[in-house]
């Protein structure tokens, strides 16, 4: 059967191509590792009423096309999501370390034109 | 739901599902395409079917607001999904 795909585009990264393996686990199930409750409220005793329903079956005991179409779907959810939050995540370490540079920067300005300052003020 | 903003929104993602046929791909835009965008000056959905395939392009300010986006597009195409299943 043919699988969704999707591809990821933008200024800072290389072009990313996500596509379904139907041969691996992740494409198999209906029940997503990034979406529903955490794994903490769960625990905690919350019960998910908007789990999705599991893949349906056929007379013969197949799974239908629209439930594996689902579960591919699911997976490439994870694949995308996870990959989006490591975006995130670098361009927050990005956005710390241009703050960082910034402050340093005017830290040492701060302290030179404070040199400058009290040479100024011997002169006098 | 298109913007002004476009050119700002570099961040995209092209989706392309397959469906059974071209007319579950037909319901599938026309109930996604009335669900409104919160912030169209951060993010654009475009909805539309070939042949059997839902085809989506998402445009966004950044990763963050495109992560929101896409992973709720994808859960409410799951659910039309599992429907139409459901009830062919």
């Amino acid at each position: 059967m043919a699988e969704p795909f999707a591809v990821y585009k933008s200024p800072n990264e290389q072009d990313r191509e996500f596509k379904v393996d139907s041969t691996s686990k992740r494409y198999q199930t209906t029940n997503g590792q990034t979406t529903g409750p955490s794994a903490y409220v769960v625990q905690a005793g919350q019960v998910d009423v908007d789990k999705p329903s599991d893949p349906k079956k056929d007379e013969n005991g197949d799974y239908t096309y629209l439930s594996k179409l689902r579960m591919g779907l699911t997976g490439l959810q994870d694949d995308i999501n996870e990959f989006l939050t490591e975006q995130m995540e670098k361009a927050k370490n990005k956005k710390y370390k241009q703050d960082d540079e910034i402050r340093i920067k005017g830290e040492i300005e701060k302290l030179l034109d404070g040199g400058d300052d009290d040479d100024d003020d011997e002169n006098e | 739901m298109k913007s002004a903003r476009s050119p700002m929104l570099a961040h995209t993602l092209y989706l392309e599902v397959p469906f059974e046929d071209s007319t579950q791909a037909e319901i599938a835009v026309k109930v996604l395409e009335p669900d409104p965008i919160l912030r169209p000056e951060d993010f654009e959905v475009d909805y539309s079917s070939k042949d059997r395939n839902l085809c989506i392009s998402f445009k966004s300010i950044d990763d963050r607001v495109l992560r929101v986006g896409v992973s709720s597009v994808i859960e409410s195409i799951k659910s039309i999904i599992e429907t139409i299943d459901e009830f062919k």
